[in-house]
C-alpha cells in the first residue's frame, strides 16, 4: 500500500537558511541595525538641539582641539585597516600574522580613547562637566551668576580671614578675592541702580570674560583677521575687548567666530583667565549653550567611547586565540562591530569639531 | 520569493558552515589599503575648511555641506569595502535600508518640536535665554522682539 510506503520512507527535508549568511554574521547585522538607529537618536538629538539652540559655544570656548579630532579619525580610520588585515591574514591561515594585526589594532584602539581622556580631562579641569555637582557653567551673566560667584569668593575668603598667622601667599590670594569682590560690588550697584539699561549686565559680563576669556568673543580683536571683519573698525582709544563685551551683552545671537583666526591664538585659541591663572580659585564660569552642549558632547561621545572599549574587550579575548582559518568568522564578526564604531566617529567628528 | 542572493554559489549555502559562504569575497589587500588612504585623505579635506587654506572664508553652509559630503564618501567607503557590503549578496539591503530610514524618520520628528523650538519662543523666554535680546539689552521694555514672529498669544 501506499501509506506503508511513505511511513517507511520518509521524504528527505533539507534545511534551507533565510538569509545566505552565517547565523553569527546575521546577528552581528541584525545588532548593527538596532545600533544604526540608537546612535542616529543621539547624532539626530544633538543636530537638532544644537541648530535650534538660541547660543552655542564655539569649539575653542569649551577646550575642543580640533587637530586632536583629526588625529584620533586617522588612528581609528588605521585601526580599521589593520582589522581587515588581521582577517585576511586568518582567512589564509596566517594565524601569527593575523594576532599581529589584532593586537596593532589594541593599540590604536587605546590610543584612541587616551587621546579622548586627555580632552575629557581638558573639560573637567575647566569646571566643564554635563551636570551638578561638579559643572560650574552659566549660561548668561546675570543676578544668579553674580550670586554664584560671591558664594565661590566667600568659600575661598571667608577660611584665609579667620586665619591668625597668614603667610604672604595667603594675603595674595585675598587680595585676588577682594579684587573681585569689588568688581562684582559694581556690577551689582550698576544693576540695581539702572536695572533698565544694559550698563550692570556689561559690568558683569566683563567680569565673566575675565574670569573665564571666550575665544569666540576676542577672536574677533586679532589683528590678522579675515578681510570681512575689517568693517569693525575699532577706534585706536576705544578697548577693543570692552567694544566687544558691550557688543556681545546687546547682541541677540551668539557672536561668531572665524575658525581661522581662532587658531592663530596661542595655546591653539584658548585664553588664560582668572581660573586659568589662579587654579584655586575655581570660579563659576559663563558660556551661553554651554550646559546643553557638555550635556550633548558627553553623552554622545560617552556612548562611542562605551563602544570602543567593548571593541578593544573583544580585541582582547581574540589575542589569547589561535586566529587561524577557523576564526576568520569572528574575526569578521568583531571587524564588522569595530567598522561601525569608526563609522559613527566619522560622522562626529565634523558635527563636534568643525561644524 | 525574492531571491536575496545574486551569486548562485550561494544556493547551496550551509549556515551551519563558517567558512562556506565567504570564499571569493572581499577585495584585494591592495584595495583595502587604498580605501584607508582615500580615507585618510578625505578626513583631511574636512580639516581644511578649518585651515586659513579653506578658499571660501567663512561661509558656514559651505563649509558644512563640503564636510557632510566628505563624511559621507567616507562611510560609504567604510560600508562598502571595510564591511563587505560591496560584495554582499541582496539581504544586506532587508537589514541596513529599514534602519536608515528609521534614523531618519527619528531625527525629523525630532525637528518640530526640539529643532524649531526658540523659532516662536516668547520674549519673556528669550529674556532669560543665554544672550539678551538686542532690544531688551538696549533698554526697551516691552517691546516685542519681532513682533512678525510672535503670534499674539502664543507662549511657549
Amino acid at each position: 500500500m501506499s501509506d506503508h510506503s511513505h511511513s517507511a520512507h520518509p521524504p528527505k527535508l533539507e534545511y534551507q537558511p533565510a538569509l545566505p549568511i552565517p547565523n553569527g554574521k546575521l546577528c552581528l547585522w541584525l545588532f548593527l541595525s538596532t545600533e544604526i538607529m540608537f546612535f542616529a537618536g543621539l547624532i539626530g538629538a544633538y543636530i537638532v538641539l544644537r541648530f535650534g539652540a538660541a547660543a552655542w559655544p564655539s569649539t575653542h570656548d569649551v577646550h575642543l582641539v580640533e587637530l586632536m579630532g583629526a588625529i584620533n579619525t586617522a588612528v581609528l580610520i588605521g585601526s580599521s585597516i589593520t582589522v581587515v588585515l588581521a582577517l585576511e591574514a586568518a582567512k589564509q591561515n596566517n594565524a601569527s600574522l593575523a594576532k599581529g594585526w589584532i593586537v596593532l589594532t589594541l593599540a590604536l584602539g587605546s590610543i584612541f580613547l587616551g587621546v579622548k581622556a586627555f580632552e575629557y580631562r581638558a573639560k573637567f579641569s575647566h569646571g566643564i562637566y554635563p551636570g551638578l555637582p561638579h559643572s560650574q557653567i552659566y549660561e548668561s551673566a546675570n543676578v544668579n551668576y553674580a550670586a554664584a560667584v560671591r558664594q565661590r569668593v566667600a568659600e575661598l575668603k571667608n577660611p584665609l580671614a579667620a586665619k591668625e598667622n597668614r603667610t604672604e601667599e595667603d594675603d595674595a590670594q585675598i587680595q585676588v578675592l577682594d579684587s573681585i569682590a569689588a568688581e562684582l560690588d559694581a556690577a551689582e550697584k550698576l544693576l540695581r541702580d539702572k536695572p533698565e539699561a544694559p550698563d550692570g549686565r556689561v559690568a558683569l559680563l566683563r567680569l565673566a570674560d575675565r574670569i573665564y576669556p571666550r575665544a569666540s568673543v576676542h577672536a574677533l580683536h586679532d589683528g590678522n583677521m579675515h578681510d570681512e571683519l575689517e568693517h569693525l573698525k575699532i577706534e585706536d582709544d576705544q578697548d577693543p575687548l570692552e567694544e566687544e563685551i558691550e557688543k556681545a551683552a546687546s547682541a541677540a545671537t551668539p557672536v561668531l567666530t572665524l575658525a581661522s583666526a581662532e587658531t592663530s591664538n596661542a595655546d591653539a585659541g584658548h585664553l588664560v583667565g582668572l581660573n586659568d591663572q589662579y587654579p584655586w580659585l575655581q570660579l563659576p564660569i559663563m558660556i551661553p549653550g554651554g550646559n546643553t552642549w557638555a550635556s550633548t558632547y558627553f553623552l554622545v561621545t560617552g556612548f562611542h567611547a562605551i563602544h570602543v572599549i567593548v571593541g578593544l574587550i573583544a580585541f582582547g579575548l581574540l589575542c589569547t586565540k589561535t586566529l587561524n582559518a577557523a576564526y576568520s568568522g569572528v574575526i569578521e564578526n568583531v571587524g564588522l562591530y569595530w567598522h561601525f564604531v569608526d563609522l559613527v566617529w566619522i560622522f562626529l567628528f565634523p558635527l563636534l569639531y568643525l561644524f | 520569493m525574492a531571491n536575496l542572493s545574486h551569486d548562485p554559489a550561494h544556493q547551496s549555502f550551509d549556515a551551519s558552515d563558517p567558512h562556506s559562504v565567504e570564499h571569493g569575497h572581499g577585495g584585494s589587500i591592495r584595495t583595502y589599503v587604498m580605501v584607508a588612504l582615500a580615507l585618510v585623505f578625505l578626513t583631511a579635506c574636512s580639516y581644511w575648511t578649518y585651515t586659513p587654506f579653506w578658499p571660501f572664508g567663512d561661509n558656514v553652509a559651505i563649509k558644512r555641506t563640503w564636510m557632510m559630503a566628505v563624511s559621507c564618501t567616507k562611510a560609504m567607503l567604510v560600508i562598502l569595502f571595510f564591511m563587505h557590503l560591496k560584495w554582499e549578496a541582496n539581504w544586506k539591503w532587508v537589514l541596513t535600508v529599514p534602519a536608515s530610514m528609521m534614523s531618519l524618520l527619528l531625527v525629523l520628528a525630532l525637528v518640530p518640536d526640539v529643532g524649531r523650538r526658540m523659532n516662536y519662543a516668547s520674549r519673556e523666554r528669550l529674556i532669560n535665554s543665554a544672550q539678551q535680546p538686542e532690544r531688551e539689552a538696549a533698554g526697551k521694555p516691552g517691546t516685542a522682539l519681532r513682533p512678525a514672529e510672535h503670534p499674539v498669544g502664543e507662549k511657549h
